[in-house]
């Protein structure tokens, strides 16, 4: 790998850290907003449910998100802060359908002690001004003036250091906040001020209360009429006002989200740590509160925000789980319950370790993440490309073609299945059990090879042979009327539809024929000067059983032809340059958008726009999908058509947001398809592959594929062994039930199939799984999993013992070999050399395998490195060893085989504290640090003093905004040997917040190529509420802030590909490169992930 | 630590809150390393410490026998014991054989901020000393015209080179790096200048503590000094009751104009002298330019009131300054074994009642703070004392010096504290957890 290296996202963040619910896209539309870290989205509340209106990446960690509405405005306005200190106020612009920028700053302090407990931003319920709390000891005061506009922002001072919560409290004649806060004897207490802007400062309110629950740590403004505070705390719930208050006890939890239900904020929903939702309602007499009282409602995914919609609908957002919309029944189901969810939403955060695995041996990574945390944990299987769930399958060599046709004209669904070869044509049909069985349609020429075959009006069927084409009765399968090619010509290729059928024959014939009740026409003929190579008639217009336009790819002068019908008069004519022929014309069109689909011997597809009025054909665009010719068939699944074009890479075509997307199918090589949609297997497709023929459904259309496996425990720790063909995973499980905290350890073997638990081992009490490998040793052929513990004792600091436990997986079941008490947790454990590598507290510790006298075996330590802090993260690279310390960044040390010993060679001074580090290649290492970063650094073994040798030297620098917790070697996608980014390194990221990500070494000239275009798409797509992108990628800790070197935002370039042409066409002047070359190479990038 | 480790990677521990809690975790774990030794290179007492500010790697030290040593604190020189305890011996040595070299002891070594291109010493042969690192020669001198107690540089400063010394001589000077001269002097105490500490938030305030007991706030564009701590003024923890406080802040916004100016100030009295701190302290905080321009400084200056002028922080010298990261707390030590905790912005001293501490009462002390600001590390005769900087509670007693301790750093890279001994030093002592 190389120190230019291009990030890209392959799965967005999908933790859900903020939502809230008002009129943001207009007066009467109610909508949702979500934010996921570093995305907002944005959804409109309809009778079908929540509808995506915008999903728009936020150049900033999210930290505050608040609707509002200033006097005078008739919808309201999105606050965004972020946790670099930026802020921006957003509105809707209905008529662009877009977000605008009203207003934007920076709130940052130069000197100022970060708060540890997050930053609180709130506006005040009149709008008078913004607070933030961001920095220990200060309040910031954004005021608003007169007509909505925001002031200059100040500081006030605010005694309090460890805050809580702060909230604006309602109907007060000037803006007055309540404060949460801890004093130095740990205890917590609630504080008024009013904010005096005319002073910059606070007056004391009355309102207080002192000596809180221990665990109080959220406050609910309660709105007009009962004004006044909800004080949330573990085991007690607090209403004050200036005058009442009103106590009840509740249960023990941890109260994560809240969501206010009425205008008037009588009711409330609260998410505990347990995912149990509860409704708090304060009973009051007109303005007095009388009381409170609270209900469970039942269980949900963790919440982390509650956001009451309409009509009891609430939408769940969770950090540890699957987001949710729910529906409150007014009845209790059977398990006693009113809670209903009506949808799930996927969430892969936070993914705490992964690895990456080939399960179906295709030649095609795939992800498998420990997700979620709690009872909500879960394994997800994260895989590209559209998988075909194969139900049945035939030998069959030599297909040459194949089609569905129905029984009767209106059946939904189809009865036979033709399948043409060389020299014969063979009918398949469904039988009673639901089994394929070879069947005849006496009509039908059996002797020959069928170049097209379609249902047609009036319950006939049509079948195209070299020689004819025959209509056939569906009904009594007798023939009806036959058409006879030109003596001496031969049908080579030909189409149809339910009405028409368009022949072509040799010598650059080209015949229309039109379908009546028991009778062809033909209705024109023309004469080409060359030959045609393909043809489509694919009604996309109004009609749905009759197409204006038909479509021909010709030979020798390699262009594509739009025809009109019934004149075949030519319309337009599309040169496609190069010398490949076009072997497939499609005509489909996808969200309403017209398009022909051109697919050319050598794997490339064309695609232009295409007027339906004028057959006019525009915006070409050029990808290249495999090596061999493509087929190309429409499919239909979940009532939406894609495209599928078969060749040796398989595509799904289909459309997102008006934009084609190409999605591979985990297949290897498809000659044909047709869809096969039969009463057994609905929305099947056959699938003609190397002698075989396959009938199968697919997978819904998206890029990325996730399967789930719910666990009800969290899985810290994953790996897999292909030898025994398991996943072995470190997990715990809580128990609620139980007064303590307590939870139980486990070590469990899965198989890698059916991800069912096969075997589990128990940790002791108190022993926590921290490690875990399949490894091999030298000397001995069998394959082990090697686990690493740490016994956690409540009253120590930090890990004073632990394990290094040896399993073997004998007939499913683990079984232990051996164990080795260590002085300390292992944080990490690696196959070195045919030994094993443990890094345990401060030491690094390498163990050998060794036999004893009695044949059993035995870890035995051989030498060790001393000198971390805390050695958490370890990767090995032959002799080399590249450890990330908890503070004290990347390490290098080395191996010495003839000293027996471990000494260390290089490092970098600098003070990151890591999350993640792994090996590019032999000189460079990369790491991700807790403030965000990734960096890189490289050895620098021709350095000419030993200072110099023994730095690792700083090479790139990054703002990533997510917080990796693995990186892996490995990639997501099929590599195909011939493509140029087949011969692309990748690593595989995964972060808290449910992001995957892939890194890519790209060799220099692309970077240099790249990072010019990065520049020029900086200065054209400008980030919402007009942040930075070159801010928000600089390197930024405590100590510095860097612009980002030798990173590249792949997932700005790769929005280069979402522009209008004209701004394409803007960059490409720029660049000096071609708008057709530059989408070349950025689609190209899109290949990684 | 595990557990915590685990609630980062799942999302539940904000990383910030990680850091800090593994920062102070290991702060109140402090003790003598069994595995690290620096060698000292002095003969006489150590009188000062500083690890560089870039990479925590360098430690510079100034000793009582005009010798000043720079040690390599991350890697070690050599191993003894078997390899367990890793020897650290100095990089270089400058004592009174060099040609330039100080002739009496040296009171004070500051790294440079920026880099570790150079650094800066005080001696008590009146002279401070710039020397170039790289070939250990004197790249310029200042002669003061006392002995030197202290000198301190702005890591903060982006627009001046100042080296602030504190030195027998009543008045500060601000000698220039950058031109070779004194650029200011800053006369207002009566009597020597044990301790001199730059804000950490503006990088034209200045702090110093005088032998007169008075502990000065400098901006060095103006001529004066700008407020004066007064240990008897101790109001924190209450907003000024609601009529008095809007007619306070009346006066003190309708000054502007300088003939109302002493009027305003007289009104203001002791308490409204805090306040007015409270004020201009406010906009250093925030934003620190917009806020030179206020009405605020030249008002408070030529308004002191003699009353004002005298007021004392300690009974006795002010031997240590040290400003809390986040610019809003000072703490200082006294000769009359007091630490006292300072709210900058009101100037008021907050009464934390540090446990009684037995200081050294002669030199200046050299105090130190974890990252948070949650522990003061003081030497205290023969032990060095942290001390819970919000309750005063004595959190751990570092013993491992038999002689009086002047001076302790504590590296906030590694969470390391280094102390150093008063007279004959054997080796100096690295603590870590």
């Amino acid at each position: 790998m190389s120190v230019w290296n291009y990030v890209v996202t392959a799965h967005k963040p999908t933790n859900v850290t903020h939502s809230c619910v008002g009129n943001f896209t207009g007066p009467q539309e109610l909508n949702l907003i979500v934010a996921k870290c570093t995305r907002i989205e944005i959804h409109l509340l309809t009778a079908q449910g929540l509808q995506p209106m915008l999903d728009v990446p936020i150049y900033g960690r999210i930290a505050t998100l608040e609707l509002f509405r200033p006097h005078g405005e008739t919808q309201d306005l999105l606050f965004i802060a972020t946790e670099r200190y930026k802020f921006c106020v957003l509105q809707w612009d209905a008529e662009a359908a877009e977000v605008i920028t009203r207003a934007m700053g920076d709130v940052s302090d130069r000197i100022g002690r970060p708060t540890d407990n997050g930053q609180i931003g709130i506006i005040d319920p009149d709008c008078r001004l913004i607070g933030l709390h961001l920095y220990d000891g200060l309040f910031k005061v954004i005021p608003f003036d007169n007509k909505g506009q925001l002031k200059e922002a100040f500081n006030i001072r605010l005694e309090e250091l460890q805050v809580l919560d702060i909230k604006f409290l309602y109907g007060c004649p000037k803006p007055t906040i309540v404060v949460l806060y801890q004093d130095n004897k740990d205890a917590r207490h609630v504080k008024s001020y009013e904010v005096v802007l005319k002073d910059k400062d606070f007056l004391e309110a009355s309102l207080s209360q002192n000596n809180l629950d221990n665990g109080a740590d959220l406050l609910i403004p309660v709105p007009q009429p009962l004004c006044g505070v909800l004080i949330i705390g573990e085991e007690t719930i607090v209403y004050v006002n200036a005058s009442t208050f009103k106590a009840i006890p509740i249960r023990p939890s941890i109260t994560r989200a809240y969501g206010r239900v009425d205008a008037d904020g009588s009711r409330y929903l609260l998410g505990d740590h347990n995912g149990l939702l509860h409704l708090l309602v304060i009973t009051h007499d007109k303005e007095k509160v009388t009381g409170l009282k609270i209900e469970l409602l039942g269980e949900t995914s963790i919440a982390s925000t509650i956001s009451y919609l309409d009509n009891a609908v609430v939408y769940v957002g969770s950090s540890y789980g699957d987001s949710q919309l729910v529906k409150l029944n007014l009845q209790p189901d059977a398990k006693g319950s009113y809670v209903e969810v009506v949808e799930r939403y996927v969430n892969l955060g936070p993914i705490v370790d992964f690895c990456v695995v080939d399960l179906e041996r295709q030649g095609q990574g795939q992800v498998v993440t420990c997700s979620g945390a709690y009872k909500d944990g879960s394994l997800r299987i994260v895989r590209n490309g559209i998988g075909i769930n194969e139900q049945a399958s035939v030998e069959l060599q030599g297909i040459k073609g194949m089609w569905s046709l129905r029984s009767s004209t209106d059946d939904p669904f189809d009865t036979f299945l033709v399948v043409s070869f060389i020299s014969e044509t063979r009918i398949l049909a469904m039988n009673i059990e639901d089994e394929l069985e070879e069947t005849e349609i006496e009509g039908f020429c059996p002797q020959v090879q069928t170049l097209f075959c379609h249902d047609a009006v009036y319950n006939q069927l049509v079948q195209v042979t070299s020689s004819s084409v025959r209509l056939v009765s569906s009904i009594s399968r007798e023939m009806l009327d036959e058409w006879h090619a030109q003596s001496g010509f031969s049908i080579n290729v030909a189409t149809a539809n339910l009405t028409q059928v368009l022949v072509a024959t040799g010598g650059g014939h080209l015949v229309y024929l039109e379908i009546g009740d028991r009778k062809l026409t033909e209705v024109k003929h023309a004469q080409l000067e060359f030959d045609i190579s393909c043809l489509d008639i694919n009604p996309i217009g109004e009609n749905p059983n009759y197409s204006h336009l038909a479509a021909v790819g010709m030979w020798t002068d390699i262009s594509v032809r739009i025809f009109s019908l019934p004149d075949l008069n030519l319309i337009t004519k599309e040169h496609l340059g190069g010398e490949i022929i076009p072997r497939s014309v499609l005509l489909c069109s996808f969200e309403g958008i017209s398009y022909l689909l051109c697919a050319l011997g050598d794997g490339h597809l064309l695609n232009f726009l295409l007027s339906m009025n004028t057959g006019e054909l525009t915006d070409r665009k050029k990808v290249s999908l495999g090596t061999q010719p493509i087929t190309l068939r429409t499919f239909t699944s979940k009532n939406t058509t894609h495209v599928f074009a078969a060749s040796d890479r398989p595509t799904v075509i289909y459309s997102s947001n008006k934009k084609l997307l190409y999605s591979n199918v985990n297949l290897k090589e498809v000659s044909h398809m047709c869809p096969f949609n039969t009463a057994a297997f609905p929305d099947s497709l056959a699938i003609a592959k190397e002698g075989e023929l396959t009938i199968g459904t697919i997978d819904d259309i998206q890029k990325l594929h996730i399967r789930s496996i719910p666990l009800g425990e969290h899985a810290r720790r994953i790996c897999h062994q292909e030898q025994s063909r398991t996943f072995a995973i470190c997990s715990l499980k809580y128990n609620p039930s139980s007064t303590e905290d307590s939870e139980m350890h486990f070590i469990r073997l899965l198989d890698d199939q059916t991800f069912d638990f096969i075997s589990t081992y128990p940790l002791d009490q108190y022993e926590y799984g921290c490690s875990i490998l399949s490894c091999s040793f030298s000397d001995d052929s069998n394959v082990y999993y090697c686990v690493g513990t740490a016994y956690v004792m409540p009253e120590e600091n930090e890990p004073t013992k632990g394990r290094i436990l040896v399993f073997i997986v004998e007939d499913g079941k683990l079984q232990l070999i051996a164990e080795k008490e260590t002085k300390g947790a292992v944080y990490s454990l690696n196959a070195f050399n045919g030994k094993l590598l443990a890094a345990i507290n401060q030491k690094i510790q390498l163990y050998k395998w060794m036999l004893r006298d009695d044949g059993s075996r035995e870890l035995q330590s051989e030498c060790g490195h001393h000198g971390h802090i805390l050695a958490l993260y370890v990767q090995t690279r032959g002799d080399f060893i590249v450890v990330g310390d908890l503070m004290k960044s990347i390490s290098l040390l080395i191996y010495k085989h003839e000293e027996g010993a471990i000494e260390e060679r290089a490092r970098d001074y600098n003070a990151n504290w890591m999350s993640a580090v792994e090996i590019l290649d032999d000189d460079i290492y990369l790491g991700a640090e807790n403030n965000f970063n990734l960096f890189t650094v490289r050895k620098n073994s021709d350095g000419a003093t030993d200072e110099e040798r023994g730095r690792l030297e700083v090479v790139g620098e990054y703002h990533l905004g997510e917080f990796v917790n693995r990186f892996r070697h490995g990639s997501l996608v099929m590599r195909l040997p011939d493509s140029d980014v087949g011969q692309i390194p990748t690593v595989i990221f995964g972060t808290v917040n449910g992001v995957i990500g892939v890194i890519a070494s790209l060799p220099s000239d692309q970077y240099v190529f790249l990072d010019k275009l990065q520049t020029n798409l900086r200065r054209v797509i400008k980030g919402v509420g007009g942040l930075s992108h070159e801010q928000w990628r600089s390197f930024y800790n405590e100590k510095k802030t860097v612009d980002a070197k030798n990173f590249l935002d792949g997932d700005l370039i790769e929005s280069f590909l979402d522009l209008s042409r004209s701004k394409m066409d803007e960059i490409a002047k720029a660049m000096s490169v071609p708008a057709e070359e530059l989408m070349k190479r950025v689609e190209e990038l899109t290949r990684l992930h | 630590m595990w557990k915590e480790i685990g609630k980062r990677e799942s999302g539940e521990l904000r990383p910030s809150l990680f850091c800090s809690r593994i920062r102070s975790s290991r702060a109140a774990s402090l003790q003598l390393s069994n595995h690290k030794e620096i060698v000292s290179a002095h003969r006489g007492s150590v009188n000062s410490l500083q690890v560089d500010l870039t990479e925590g790697r360098y430690l510079l030290s100034g000793g009582a026998d005009a010798s000043v040593a720079v040690y390599d604190i991350q890697n070690s020189t050599h191993c003894e014991e078997r390899g367990l305890v890793a020897k650290h011996k100095s990089i270089f040595v400058i004592d009174k054989q060099h040609e330039h070299g100080h002739k009496y002891a040296i009171s004070s070594a500051i790294w440079y901020p920026i880099d570790t291109g150079l650094f800066v010493t005080g001696s008590y042969d009146h002279y401070i000393n710039v020397w170039d690192t790289n070939t250990t020669q004197v790249v310029m001198n200042f002669k003061t015209p006392g002995k030197v107690y202290r000198t301190a540089m702005s890591s903060l400063a982006t627009s001046h080179m100042l080296i602030a010394a504190g030195t027998e001589d009543v008045q500060v000077r601000l000698c220039d790096i950058a031109s070779g001269a004194f650029a200011h002097t800053l006369s207002g105490h009566r009597d020597g200048v044990m301790s001199v500490e730059w804000s950490t938030s503006s990088e034209w305030v200045l702090l110093t503590g005088g032998s007169d007991g008075a502990i000065r706030f400098w901006d060095i564009r103006r001529a004066g000094c700008f407020s004066v701590l007064d240990q008897s003024n101790s109001q924190l923890g209450r907003r000024p009751p609601f009529l008095d406080h809007s007619a306070m802040n009346k006066a003190s916004t309708s000054k502007s104009s300088a003939a109302g100016q002493s009027s305003s100030v007289k009104a203001r009295g002791l308490q409204r002298k805090a306040a007015n701190g409270n004020g201009s302290k406010q906009s250093t905080i925030g934003r620190v330019r917009s806020q030179v321009k206020g009405s605020m400084k030249p008002r408070l200056h030529p308004g002191l009131l003699s009353s004002q002028d005298r007021a004392t922080a300690h009974y006795g010298a002010v031997i240590g300054l040290k400003m809390t990261g986040d610019g809003m707390y000072l703490l200082s030590a006294g000769s009359d074994s007091r630490l006292r905790l300072w709210d900058i912005e009101s100037g008021c001293n907050t009464l934390v009642n540090f446990e009684t501490v037995r200081l050294q009462t002669t030199k200046p002390l050299q105090l130190s703070l974890t990252q948070d600001s949650a522990l003061v590390f003081v030497p205290c005769m023969a032990t060095a004392k942290a001390f819970d900087v919000w309750s005063g509670k004595t959190r751990l007693t570092l013993r491992g010096h038999y002689e009086n301790m002047n001076c302790c750093w504590f590296n906030a890279q590694d969470q390391d504290a280094l102390s150093r001994k008063g007279q004959a030093a054997l080796d100096e002592d690295n603590w870590s957890d």
